[in-house]
């Protein structure tokens, strides 16, 4: 639990996108579990969801997407990358199509949760492979 | 598994008689055609007139819409076409935004100009079907005024003209795209319901509970919350626009949102009947019989359609389908198996018009007017719906209504607590969902199903598109009609913005350039999202 304690995500739309109900969800999913949630809403570019990370030094960013062409969450990784925050552990969650989970992955997102996954396989992804976790990178 | 309404009310193991007493046939039901309608508007029901069966359309440009569109009526569509928004018309913001970019033609109609409607209504007729433009409240009127332009530049007859353009205020609550404020969205909707009266302009506007349903209410809630909406809305259409009501109460459609609890959602639709003409004749003293029948319509769950074998949605539509023809509709336009992965391919659409076709050709079930009539537990289930729908109804007016509930966090609030008890429901296995928490497969054995898809280039090309397209425009008409509208916007509320709407739409302004005009003359940023100026001096 105390890991957890110190464990702190982003939860984000990212873009034009409102559908906010797995947003929401998950970002009570992941307080309930101990972990400590900037919830940024919807109309966040990939910048300021960048932005944010740095100011709020976040250990994680989840992105939840309905809906899209992945375009922004692809650049979101670019600008992750060129800011040497790769250690920043990001997930999506979402509607997302297959051939999408495989592309994101090859851009740097670590795991796709797509609908209907478990509060449980969620926030034991996260503990597990944040940095500093044993499986996350340092 | 529990045994229980959508809305948490026990359903008991049988019902009989004493279940419903208390129920008076007259007073409660009446025959189909008959007051207080909770059977149905039409005496023969759909022997008089069959559902319209649509699907609803948008992905990509309006080209590749319009082929989608044209697709449909080949695939079996009759009785009217179904069209939505993409994300960066429902804001409205034009497709070359710096945001707007990066996902036009996401979800829905790229419809940001007359230029867009022209392409997506080349070679389907405007009459002889109903034209429904699904939308937000920012796009609605913009695409009120396409139809007006349209028609008066094409020589059609606007009087036969029907369907639906124009929007409720209240959809953002409900995770619609749409950024404007509160105060800015009940104006545009009280300017385009009043345009469409005034001018006896058959255009409905959508006042849905669907939205809030798909976002995680309960029934009882979705049937409260169109109601407390159906009642305000028509209220100040009433009272601060001077309309008389019997004029209103042909302005509203409703679209359901019909899941897989049958009997609960047949329910549903026979409660929402009784409750809107009791409300038109009852608080709004109509004097039409048609007033007290508002035009419902009904869209098959979208939330309800997994993500994990898709083919078993192709069963949950079928039922949901079902539902919506038994609880007595005008217009279905079905989810597709699909919708958890993306908009609909081409078999996908057409497995969910065929499932309409089936149920409306094969079956027999369009024969007989509300064959549930009578039953126990329908009746029961309606009543007790209703009932729950009346208590949510009545907090949202001690709050002082519908706009006063969304301002005081108590919509969002219900909506947030609904959606996290569905998500515990799930987890515990409370609420079984075939193919995720209960015979679940490895996803590697699933089944691929063929899915459409935009590109983050296709976006762009849309973008470069309107880019160049806008520089071809004759500037000075433009300049013209919009320095009217940011006058006309400066007046006070009640003054409506339609006309000079209709005229910068003719000279082809667009729906960024019209509502940044507006939310510049309110004091807001021309740009919603402050990345562009205002590209016009008025002063």
């Amino acid at each position: 639990m105390n890991k957890r304690k110190n464990i702190k995500a982003i939860v984000s739309m990212i873009g034009l996108d409102q559908h906010v109900v797995g947003g929401v969800v998950v970002a009570s999913i992941l307080k309930n579990a101990g972990i400590e949630v900037v919830y940024l809403g919807v109309y966040q570019t990939a910048e300021m969801i960048v932005q944010a990370a740095i100011q709020e030094d976040v250990d994680a960013i989840g992105i939840s997407s309905h809906g899209s062409n992945y375009g922004q969450i692809e650049e979101m990784m670019g600008l992750l990358k060129e800011r040497g925050m790769d250690d920043v552990l990001v997930i999506c969650g979402g509607t997302i199509p297959k051939k999408q989970i495989s592309r994101l992955k090859e851009k740097g997102v670590s795991e796709i949760f797509t609908p209907q996954s478990t509060s449980e396989s969620i926030v034991d992804y996260i503990v597990s492979n944040v940095r500093g976790s044993n499986g996350g990178a340092n | 598994m529990k045994r229980e309404t959508d809305y948490g009310h026990p359903v008991k193991d049988v019902y009989t008689p004493k279940d419903i007493e208390g129920l008076d046939y007259e007073r409660d039901l009446g025959d189909p055609g008959v007051y207080p309608y909770a059977r149905g508007y039409h005496p023969k029901g759909y022997r008089s007139r069959l559902w319209t069966q649509r699907m609803t359309a948008g992905l990509g440009s309006s080209v590749e819409t319009n082929k989608i569109l044209k697709k449909y009526r080949e695939m079996g569509e009759r009785g009217g076409m179904c069209v939505i928004c993409d994300r960066t018309f429902a804001m409205p913001i034009d497709a070359d935004h710096p945001i707007g970019r990066k996902e036009v033609g996401i979800l829905g109609w790229p419809g940001a100009s007359l230029l867009e409607f022209e392409e997506l209504m080349d070679g389907i007729p405007m009459t002889g079907q109903s034209v429904t433009l699904l939308s937000t409240c920012g796009s609605a009127q913009l695409q009120l005024a396409y139809i007006v332009a349209y028609a008066e530049k094409n020589g059609v007859d606007l009087n036969e003209v029907h369907g639906a353009a124009m929007s409720y205020p209240f959809a953002n609550c409900f995770g619609q795209s749409d950024c404007q404020p509160l105060d800015l969205n009940l104006k545009l909707f009280l300017d385009s319901s009043e345009y469409a009266i005034r001018n006896k302009i058959k255009m409905r506007s959508a006042i849905l509970s669907q939205h809030c349903k798909e976002s995680g209410a309960n029934d009882a809630q979705a049937l409260a919350v169109e109601m407390a909406m159906l009642n305000e809305l028509c209220g100040l259409l009433v009272n601060e626009r001077g309309l008389d009501f019997d004029d209103v109460a042909a302005l509203p459609f409703e679209l359901v949102s019909v899941g897989m609890r049958f009997f609960e959602e047949i329910a549903k639709m026979r409660a929402l009947r009784r409750m809107w003409a009791k409300l038109a004749k009852e608080k709004f003293k109509a004097k039409k019989d048609k007033s007290c029948q508002l035009l419902i319509a009904v869209h098959t769950s979208g939330r309800t359609m997994t993500y994990q074998q898709p083919l078993n949605n192709i069963v949950r539509t079928t039922i949901e389908t079902l539902a919506g023809v038994i609880g007595g509709c005008t217009a279905i336009d079905n989810a597709t198996m699909d919708n958890a992965h993306a908009e609909p391919s081409e078999l996908a659409a057409r497995m969910s018009l065929n499932t309409q076709h089936i149920i409306s050709d094969e079956t027999g079930v369009a024969d007989v007017v509300d064959p549930l009539a009578g039953s126990y537990f329908v009746e029961s289930l309606t009543s007790k719906v209703e009932e729950e729908a009346y208590k949510i109804w009545d907090e949202i007016e001690d709050l002082g209504g519908m706009v006063a509930a969304v301002e005081k966090g108590y919509i969002r609030n219900m909506i947030e607590e609904a959606m996290r008890e569905r998500q515990r429901e799930v987890e515990s296995g409370d609420r079984v969902i075939i193919g995720v928490n209960k015979l679940a497969i490895p996803p590697e054995d699933d089944f691929e199903i063929p899915l459409r898809e935009v590109t983050p280039e296709d976006s762009e090309k849309i973008a470069r598109r309107m880019e160049e397209w806008k520089k071809t425009r004759n500037m000075g008409l433009i300049e013209e009609s919009l320095f009217q509208l940011h006058k006309d916007a400066k007046k006070e509320d009640r003054f409506n913005l339609m006309p000079s709407i209709i005229e910068a739409v003719k000279v082809y302004a667009t729906a960024g350039e019209v509502m940044g005009v507006i939310r510049k003359a309110r004091g807001l940023s021309y740009d919603p999202f402050e990345m562009i100026d205002c590209p016009f001096n008025f002063e």
